[in-house]
């Protein structure tokens, strides 16, 4: 790291930034003509542009990161608050995949990938994020290379193929955090095995950065990682109210600086404003939709291509998704986290997430989730790219269905690459589950 | 003269003669387990990898971009298989057998318990191996409650019969790569993937036969070797054997990597156990480094005078598919001739591919 770096990272972070973003934002300010409202939506949230700020801010300031701080690439479900800990700027390829997938820049960076001989049948995430390594291509302007790769297969084990691949090509360490599958239950042997390899890191995280281990440090990291993931659930339980203040489609949006900035400040002070303004518009009865008839349940990542057609099309059937196991996810087990025992908790909170869990524990928290939050319908992502995710999916639908008496749909399609989409299955199958929830 | 195919029995005349003489059958899928702890148990594990099964009730259950050994051996269970077995057992060996053992266990109903074994994945620090060893006593105790105990001195037996099969194993592989093995490679992956589901007593003498009928003079066509998950279609092999050409030797999942390995010197059978399984070859399903991968195949080639390289992929396998343009790109770096085939299990070989291989080894000769 030299003095320069981090002066000039200090400065764009202190004055540059923010100058430019006022920039922009009065430049927009001039240049914006206001998109006719959609006449089935309620009035959109206020703080969506304060969340785009945040994430373009922290895109940008990763321009001017290396040399200034270690950089790392990071899974979505790792133990961040260790690398907080060492000053670590942390950019998410999962987030940056999802960005892609929106801005429909999927199946070009897929193709990249391909060329040099990666078959399209893996993650497109892991394709995206291979396809903007050989071709630079990204729409957030410029990622810095890592120092550093830290991994956890709690999400699934193919970022540890990937993760290795990109080792590999940008010869820079990886470490992992191997977490167990929880098949039936948890032992004492699953989490102290997680325990002591989190204590393990520690040294290999001291030689990698330079720095040393700061443990109070990484207990208020860690306490602000807690707060920001509860603020969070704390969000997504609003739309237990009818009419739902959000929709899913916004929460898979809002969803990114729990991923990506969990452990910092900002993303805590963001979700407050977030739940604020969620809790007033409940309060209010102002709802996502203009009239919500039914209310539905998502499962899997979003089909990010698709977010502004999907939400256009369920709203104009008065349907609102008002939960899904996937933003749930950045919430679900954040409850163990346990400040008198940092190691073992972080353990125990990152080895018991969704994807890391068996599908009894699945169908379970989707049966509840049906419950608390009222669900008329669920649809079903079966998504390519993700096995861990997808595999069981059927059953589950037809295991819910059944129990819970409410008619689901499965969607075969892809989280970015919209080559592996079929408009017209996608549409006959949402046709009969149209006809089935309105006779419902 | 060609010698004659040895003889093996079926896999279903032998599991009904295994449940006869008393032991208890496992259904296992692929890859990494402790088959010493079963034998132990005198259980007889029965592999399941790629049953030649038509799609009939699986895709009922799984999206059809899944692996056909995962579709394949979930067939086999859904059409009864799983009756004639005493449970199932799956290892954690990637992100489709993962929820494969949870949608047996949570969603089937099936009519025998489905064990799961965690095995930990590279890098191994030293928390994996105290974890690698607490898991053989949980699988232990576990097999023991069900099961009932095991005979004093039963797993000390089967960590010996483990060695001998590595043993033979590793003098075959070490013939063939050194050209002095006589046997066609289908023959040569018949014998030893009859290991998927003879028990050692059975195995043992099978591999001590074969190494006495084909000790002898390898083809002296080109020399290649295969890498990927396992040898099907079988079709490939024969042609290999048509063109005259050698196997010098493999890194399959079902197959080296997780056969070879030194005998450990350890007194306690679990420290032994623990011992080699950190001691296999590099393998994309444990999480190794491309860097140890590489320099185990480029190792290979050397050993056996390879100047090719085939990787035979089953489609949809990701630690398999994730791990090949690295690794074709450093093989070629250092001279060595690549290809990659994805294949589907048990569909024979398309004309296309038997030109693009015939193509392939007539570049090396
Ligand atoms: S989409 Fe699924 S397979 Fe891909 S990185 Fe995410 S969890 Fe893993
Ligand atoms: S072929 Fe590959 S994806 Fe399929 S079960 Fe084996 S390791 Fe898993």
């Amino acid at each position: 790291m030299s003095l320069a770096g981090k002066a000039r990272f200090q400065f764009m972070k202190d004055v540059g930034a923010p100058a430019l973003f006022a920039l922009n934002k009065s430049a927009a300010r001039k240049k914006r003509r206001p998109r006719p409202a959609n006449p089935d939506f309620g009035p959109p949230l206020a703080c969506a542009g304060r969340l785009k700020e945040i994430m373009a801010r922290h895109y940008y300031l990763a321009r001017f990161a290396k040399g200034a701080r270690p950089v790392a690439w990071v899974t979505s479900g790792a133990p961040v608050e260790l690398l907080r800990a060492f000053g670590y700027y942390t950019i998410y390829p999962e987030n940056h995949g999802a960005l892609c997938g929106a801005q429909k820049m999927g199946p070009e960076l897929c193709q990249a990938a391909e060329e040099q001989g990666f078959s399209p049948d893996l993650c497109s995430y892991a394709r995206v994020d291979l396809g903007h390594f050989f071709s630079r291509k990204t729409p957030a302007g410029r990622l810095p290379r890592p120092d550093l790769l830290f991994c956890s297969n709690n999400i699934c084990q193919t970022v540890v193929y990937w993760y290795k691949v990109l080792a590999h090509y940008l010869k820079v360490p990886l470490v992992m955090f191997d977490t167990p599958f929880h098949f039936e239950e948890f032992t004492e042997a699953d989490l102290d095995y997680m325990a002591r390899q989190i204590q393990e890191m520690i040294p290999e995280l001291e030689r990698h950065s330079g720095r040393r281990f700061d443990e109070a440090y990484f207990r208020s990291v860690t306490q602000l990682s807690r707060d920001t993931s509860l603020l969070w659930g704390q969000c997504l339980a609003t739309m237990k109210a009818r009419p739902a203040p959000m929709t899913i489609f916004d929460a898979f949006v809002h969803l990114a600086p729990v991923v990506s900035l969990r452990g910092l400040p900002v993303a805590q002070e963001y979700y407050k404003i977030l739940l604020a303004e969620l809790e007033e518009r409940a309060a209010k009865g102002v709802g996502a939709l203009r009239q919500e008839k039914k209310r539905l349940m998502w499962d899997n990542i979003a089909i990010w291509y698709k977010v502004r057609d999907f939400s256009n099309l369920f709203a104009s059937r008065g349907m609102n998704f008002v939960v899904a196991t996937y933003t749930n996810a950045w919430a679900e087990t954040i409850q163990y986290l346990n400040l008198d025992d940092p190691f073992k908790s972080v353990a125990q909170t990152y080895g018991l997430v969704i994807l890391n869990n068996n599908l009894e524990h699945r169908l379970q928290l989707m049966s509840q989730m049906v419950k608390d939050y009222a669900v008329d319908g669920l649809v079903l992502h079966s998504a390519r790219s993700c096995k861990p995710y997808s595999v069981g999916q059927y059953d589950l639908k037809r295991l819910i269905s059944q129990r819970l008496g409410i008619p689901a749909v499965v969607i075969e399609a892809d989280i970015t690459d919209y080559r592996m989409f079929s408009e017209e299955q996608a549409a006959t199958r949402l046709e009969a589950f149209f006809e089935a929830l309105e006779a419902a | 003269m060609t010698a004659q195919p040895l003889a093996i029995p079926s896999r279903s005349h032998y599991l009904t003669a295994q449940k006869e003489r008393g032991r208890k059958v496992l259904g296992v899928f692929p890859a990494q387990y402790p088959r010493e702890i079963l034998w132990a148990h005198d259980i007889a594990p029965m592999e399941i990898w790629d049953p030649p099964l038509e799609p009939g009730s699986a895709p009922a259950h799984l999206q059809p971009y899944i692996c056909a050994v995962v579709r394949q051996g979930l067939e086999l269970v859904l059409r009864g298989g799983a009756a004639r077995l005493d449970g199932l057992l799956v290892p954690h060996t990637c992100d489709s057998l993962q929820n494969l053992a949870s949608l047996l266990n949570d969603y089937l109903e099936l009519p025998v318990p489905v064990l799961f074994f965690y095995h930990p994945k590279e890098p191994f620090r030293d928390s994996a191996r105290a974890y690698y060893r607490r898991q053989l006593t949980i699988l232990d105790q576990k097999l023991a409650a069900r099961f009932g105990p095991r005979r004093e001195g039963a797993l000390e037996q089967a960590v010996a019969w483990g060695q001998r099969v590595a043993e033979l194993a590793g003098r075959t592989y070490d013939l063939r790569a050194r050209g002095q093995l006589s046997a066609p490679a289908l023959e040569f992956y018949r014998v030893l993937r009859a290991g998927e589901f003879l028990h050692p007593e059975d195995h043992i003498p099978l591999l001590e036969e074969f190494l006495a009928v084909h000790q002898g003079p390898a083809p002296a066509g080109p020399v290649v070797l295969l890498s990927g998950v396992l040898p099907n279609p079988k079709e490939l092999l024969s042609l290999l054997d048509q063109q005259g050409a050698r196997v010098g030797h493999d890194d399959f999942l079902g197959l080296s990597r997780r056969l070879l390995f030194p005998a450990s010197q350890a007194a306690d059978p679990f420290d032994a156990l623990c011992e080699q399984y950190f001691a296999l070859p590099p393998c994309s399903t444990r999480g190794s480094a491309l860097s140890q991968r590489l320099d185990w195949l480029k190792g290979l080639a050397q050993a056996s005078g390879a100047r090719g390289v085939i990787f035979y992929v089953v489609k949809f396998c990701e630690p398999e598919l994730f791990d090949v343009p690295p690794l074709m790109a450093g093989l070629k770096e250092q001279g060595l001739a690549t290809m990659s085939l994805e294949v589907e299990l048990n569909q024979g070989v398309s004309g296309q591919i038997a030109t693009r291989v015939e193509a392939f080894l007539e570049m090396l000769s």
